[in-house]
């Protein structure tokens, strides 16, 4: 297994497939070649860091890729590779940003192979805003085996507690991996992941402070999220939970199917079960230090 | 060190101190006209190998260009490139001017940016300063803040990776305070503006050695 960044190259023709992928390998790149959609939505995984692609393809365009691998890898950068010029090309979605590397401009293959070199290594292109110490936040959440975490019945029973104890529909303790929240603990409803992006808690990992938000539809950030709809959230509140060295790696949360507010002496106990959360996850770490 | 000196970019005229390659700031202001004045300040590179792209959104290409070297800004055609999405009848039909017909259309903008920043590149500017005057179009004509969100996103990682520096203009008063903290979290720093009878004042948060108080900007 390679730690180079790990790209992949569709493009129809083998020839200038087979030279586009000599270039990104000299770039330190991991490259995989593919010469249409369908092969690329076969080869497509969580481990690719960045997607190079012609638009003209057998089966579809570069659109048609971006959505493909959006639908596996949402923060994926993907980068059209192409002799087509902006004003050449269909107008694409609002969630179809791209980075863009003309194969008019001198050397294009050596430019093509910078800009996905740094774009695989340091950029995404998520629907949301990262902490600026992800990889570490990363590395921290991959600390704990959520599955193993749900078969503990403390979570169980704080959950429980908050439910009963705020009058909510849900109450949940979620850690928050790559891609979604994963659920370690639900009163209330039977949620076990949601995509990033659909998510409120991948805001409230940023700040310290409790994120409360009273109506959803009131809310621009969140107002058009269908999941939330469909999940029948209409009020949150959460705290993040972070590990000994600072890393937020999850959030404990209160929703609603109604509009709600949240007084001080409520938040003030609901940052008093995250501590306790926090506190149940360090001693699980520790057991399973002592192992 | 001094490697590390020649780098970071540097704003003649201004009481900041320069910034290291790579950095995006967003500029805020409730008077627009300021926080606009600023954001072209910030724009006009006195390096030789500097180039400028801006996203005009908030005006057409001609306005803007017009505006930029009111500000100080050199109008060489190789160095200075318009992406133009203010939706205005000012047809500019050059090629250092693209066109995108609506704020709305975040992945031609997009596109268009990455295609001037390549030609910009490609022309020997490599140090290049990247403008968007202003955000707030591009979140009002978003039905969903999410598209914005990733286009940041790709646009500050651009910046981020090719040692470039992103000046992004954006008036609070136009949105929800929660829409302007997320927006913030995208950048470096942020640079407040004030405008105190006609007088600029500036002050920075989230990058070091830069004024924190309420520091006035000359002219």
């Amino acid at each position: 297994m390679s730690d180079s960044p790990t790209v992949l190259c569709v493009q129809p023709d083998a020839d200038e497939r087979a030279e586009t992928a000599d270039a990104l390998a000299d770039a330190g790149l991991a490259v995989e070649g593919v010469g249409s959609l369908d092969t690329l939505t076969a080869a497509l995984d969580r481990s690719v860091d960045c997607v190079v692609t012609a638009f003209d393809l057998p089966d579809g365009d570069g659109f048609d890729v971006v959505d493909a691998v959006r639908a596996v890898n949402p923060a994926c950068v993907v980068t059209l590779y192409t002799e087509h010029a902006p004003s050449d090309l269909p107008r694409g979605g609002p969630e179809q940003v791209v980075e863009y590397v003309p194969r008019t401009v001198p050397e294009s293959r050596e430019r093509l192979a910078d800009v996905a070199a740094m774009a695989a290594a340091e950029v995404t292109q998520a629907a949301y805003p990262v902490p600026e110490t992800e990889t570490e936040r990363l590395a921290a959440v991959q600390q704990y085996d959520v599955d193993q975490l749900a078969a503990i019945d403390a979570f169980d029973r704080l959950t429980a507690l908050m439910a009963s104890h705020f009058d909510i529909d849900v109450a949940f303790v979620g850690l928050m991996d790559e891609h979604e929240e994963r659920f370690v603990a639900c009163e209330g409803a039977n949620w076990r992941t949601l995509a990033r992006e659909d998510t409120i808690c991948t805001h409230t990992i940023l700040s310290d402070e409790t994120m409360v938000v009273e109506d959803t539809h009131e809310d621009p950030r969140f107002a058009e999220v269908d999941a939330l709809k469909q999940l029948n959230i209409r009020s949150y509140a959460g705290v993040r939970i972070t590990d000994r060295e600072g890393n937020a790696i999850g959030a404990v949360c209160c929703t609603d199917g109604e509009p709600r507010r949240y007084t001080q002496t409520e938040r003030d106990d609901l940052q008093r079960f995250a501590d306790e959360v926090e506190d149940q996850l360090l001693l699980r770490r520790r057991l399973q230090g002592d192992r | 060190m001094a490697q590390q000196q020649d780098d970071r970019y540097t704003f003649d005229d201004l009481p900041l101190n320069p910034v290291e390659s790579g950095t995006s700031l967003l500029v805020t202001g409730p008077g627009l006209s300021g926080a606009r004045e600023m954001g072209l300040r910030l724009l006009c590179s006195p390096d030789t190998n500097g180039g400028t792209v801006l996203v005009a959104t908030d005006s057409d290409a001609t306005t803007m260009l017009k505006d930029f070297e009111r500000h100080g800004g050199a109008l060489d055609r190789e160095r200075v490139r318009v992406i133009d999405c203010a939706q205005e009848s000012g047809d500019l039909s050059e090629d250092n001017v693209s066109t995108v017909n609506t704020p709305a259309d975040l992945t031609g903008i997009g596109i268009e940016y990455s295609g001037q920043y390549e030609s910009t590149y490609a022309s020997g500017y490599t140090r290049v300063r990247t403008g968007i005057i202003t955000l707030t179009p591009l979140l009002v004509y978003s039905d969903d803040v999410r598209a914005v969100y990733r286009f940041l996103n790709t646009i500050t990682g651009r910046i981020g990776t090719a040692d470039g520096l992103g000046i992004c203009v954006l008036d609070p008063n136009a949105h929800e305070e929660q829409v302007v903290e997320s927006v913030a979290r995208f950048f470096d720093g942020r640079v407040d503006i004030r405008a105190d009878q006609g007088d600029l004042d500036l002050r920075v948060a989230g990058l070091q050695n830069q004024p924190t108080n309420w520091t006035p900007v000359g002219t």
